[in-house]
């Protein structure tokens, strides 16, 4: 395929969903986005969705689901918020630290689901819900079950999000670690190549155990910072997520994984993923343009109506060109 | 005693080990029960009612386990069929149209995941992750529209009183478990459902059409749905956005509790759901007992998902791979 028909199939979904949901908020007499505290909003939004997107599908494209994303995320975030909290006490620059120590705790979060994985050699699923079990656990003793916020509403938190210069630097940053270390590098290889093959790439010398322990890492950091970001975004954390309470996190970002390994059959598969999460963040800001009519209810019906009509054109797009074709 | 006889007696220890599980745990349960001076008829009356609810919805999910897939909606199909046999009760006051209606709703819900993914070939867990978000979305619509935020709607707790009595109950769940037992134990359906889970690709090429015991499976399990929700009216005769909330991941829990791999196929049992059930609601209630403080739900999710990892870990022994499994 020429360059050009490239950049138009991999523009085509993101300027097809802003101009329809453009010409909706037009409607109502407004736009998408309103006003420059919307689009932070929308900028913050889309990194949330992307990494979220990034974290499950390292795992689900490798055949082994996590239902654990939710609850590392959460745990990292009150772990990350109790350490800084202590150390700084809300004071100028607790963002950062917060995000770091988030950041390194969701590592460790993440290497302790993949070992329990590696160790149980148990199907990736069932171990899984296991660890989901046990970090929400973990999560409603240390907050006794409820919201956090002392630890997270302070000034600096809040300017985090107030502005969409830092939400663009941490997409930034994520993008390129994620095409540098999944394209770039021998671990990346190995897990193309274990993604494709597993049988055949172990046979040919490829460390399994380890590749996968990496995998489980990068996931665990990814949703440290989703962990943060949301944590700044509404301003608490809910602790008291028992009975996988922390799962819905992981079905928000179904309907971007589709669209972005769509998009990414033209363009970069991880572009793709930023892509999707633009269309995501769109039409998030256009729920909250329509949001006196809109419910959350409804916009939950939305996005899962949107994911199988997507799917059902997915995976039956040859019947439906042969339909249509003359 | 030769190599084969000692893989024979290990794994039939290991087959019935989930009985023993269970046996062990109501006798622990009765012990602490009596230590502490409860009454232990009306404790065994709580676990007995958390219990039949889940034993009889996992029970139909076997069907849709053993062909090698899963459903998340479950529980929300539950919660959503429960919602419209209370509406429809409310409206008509009839008991035999809410019953209907209850089995309407879930065979219904269950039929649409599976044409989903029959006749348009989109992977069943996505079809179930989005049919979650949808019939939670419309049951909490309903459920705050007739109810409001904070309550339920309800139906007199005079209407299902005759319903109540748990040796009721053990018949509906006899009968229930008699039919399911039969269909997967001794006719060409439940044989060709292990052949279709256990390696699809001949099973096709023998002439096994998957997508008829797709649909059935999903039937079977939408029958358990309704006779779920009945269940749960007859304990708590009001319906809020979170009853059976948990039900569609402890499914997961109870069936591998109950000795049954989450991959399906021909080592299926039938009984996993039942005895998984039981086992695994003792085990919260005992934990529950035995540990009396504000964060008592935070450690007992985590014992409880260390002793499902036990538990699963030692009866997967005899069919550990080399690789990891995905």
């Amino acid at each position: 395929m020429s360059t050009p028909k490239r950049i138009i199939h991999t523009l085509a979904i993101p300027v097809l969903v802003a101009v329809v949901l453009e010409l909706l908020c037009l409607t109502q007499g407004q736009n998408i986005i309103t006003n420059a505290k919307s689009f932070d909003n929308f900028v913050v939004y889309t990194a949330i969705v992307m990494i979220t997107t990034m974290a499950l599908s390292i795992n689900l494209n490798s055949g082994r689901f996590d239902f654990s994303l939710g609850s590392m995320a959460a745990l990292s975030s009150v772990i990350g918020a109790q350490i800084t909290y202590s150390l700084m006490a809300g004071q100028k620059g607790s963002s950062f630290v917060m995000l770091i120590i988030t950041l390194i705790v969701g590592v460790v979060l993440g290497l302790i689901s993949g070992g329990i994985y590696v160790i149980l050699r148990l199907p990736p699923i069932i171990t899984s819900l296991g660890v989901t079990l046990i970090y929400e656990g973990i999560l409603y003793t240390l907050t006794s079950g409820k919201y956090v916020m002392k630890t997270v509403q302070n000034n600096s938190m809040s300017a985090f999000v107030s502005t969409w210069v830092y939400a663009f630097i941490i997409i930034t940053v994520v993008l390129i670690f994620m095409i540098v270390v999944f394209e770039k590098t021998t671990f990346g290889y190995d897990y193309l190549a274990l993604k494709s093959g597993q049988k055949v790439a172990i046979n040919t010398g490829i460390k399994e155990v380890k590749n996968a322990l990496i995998c489980y890492g990068i996931c665990g950091g990814l949703m440290g910072i989703v962990g943060f970001l949301n944590a700044a975004r509404n301003t608490t954390i809910n602790g008291g997520q028992l009975n996988f309470g922390s799962i819905a996190i992981m079905f928000t970002a179904f309907l971007p994984m589709f669209i972005g390994g769509y998009i990414g059959g033209y363009c970069n598969e991880k572009v793709g993923y930023l892509l999707a999460a633009v269309c995501m963040s769109l039409l998030n800001s256009t729920f909250a343009v329509f949001s006196n009519q809109v419910t959350a209810s409804t916009q939950s019906i939305i996005n899962a109506v949107l994911l199988v009509v997507f799917l059902i054109y997915l995976n039956n797009n040859n019947l439906i060109k042969r339909l249509f074709r003359p | 005693m030769s190599k084969g006889n000692k893989l024979k007696n290990s794994q039939m220890l290991i087959a019935i080990l989930p009985i023993v599980a269970l046996i062990v745990l109501f006798i622990v349960f009765c012990t602490v029960v009596q230590m502490n001076e409860y009454r232990l008829d009306m404790y065994l009356k709580i676990v007995f009612n958390e219990a039949v609810v889940l034993a009889v919805v996992a029970t139909g999910a076997i069907f849709i386990y053993t062909l090698g897939t899963f459903d998340i909606s479950l529980g929300a199909s539950t919660l959503f069929a429960a919602t419209l046999g209370v509406t429809v009760y409310n409206k008509t006051e009839s008991l035999v149209l809410m019953i209907l209606v209850l089995f309407l709703a879930g065979i219904v819900c269950s039929l649409f995941n599976s044409i989903l993914a029959s006749i348009f070939n989109i992977p069943a867990f996505v079809t179930t992750v989005a049919m979650m978000s949808v019939l939670s979305a419309i049951a909490s619509q309903i459920i705050t529209t007739d109810g409001g935020a904070l309550g339920g709607i309800s139906i007199p707790s005079s209407v299902v009183e005759p319903y109540t009595g748990v040796g009721f109950k053990i018949l509906l769940l006899g009968l229930y478990f008699g039919i399911c037992y039969f269909i997967f134990q001794h006719t060409k359906t439940g044989r060709r459902m292990k052949y279709i889970g256990g390696n699809p690709l001949c099973a096709g090429l023998t002439g096994i059409k998957a997508n008829k015991y797709t649909i059935i499976a999903f039937v079977m399990a939408g029958i358990g749905v309704g006779l779920g929700a009945f269940l749960t009216l007859t304990y708590t005769p009001s319906v809020t956005t979170q009853t059976a909330s948990s039900i569609g991941m402890n499914i997961f829990i109870a069936i591998v509790f109950g000795g049954m791999p989450i991959s399906g196929g021909p080592r299926s049992k039938i009984y996993a759901a039942l005895v998984g059930g039981f086992s695994y609601m003792l085990l919260n209630d005992i934990l529950e007992i035995l540990i009396d403080s504000s964060a008592a739900y935070g450690i007992t999710q985590v014992i409880s998902a260390v002793f499902f990892l036990a538990v699963v870990y030692v009866t997967s022994m005899n069919y550990r791979s080399q690789m990891l499994p995905r």
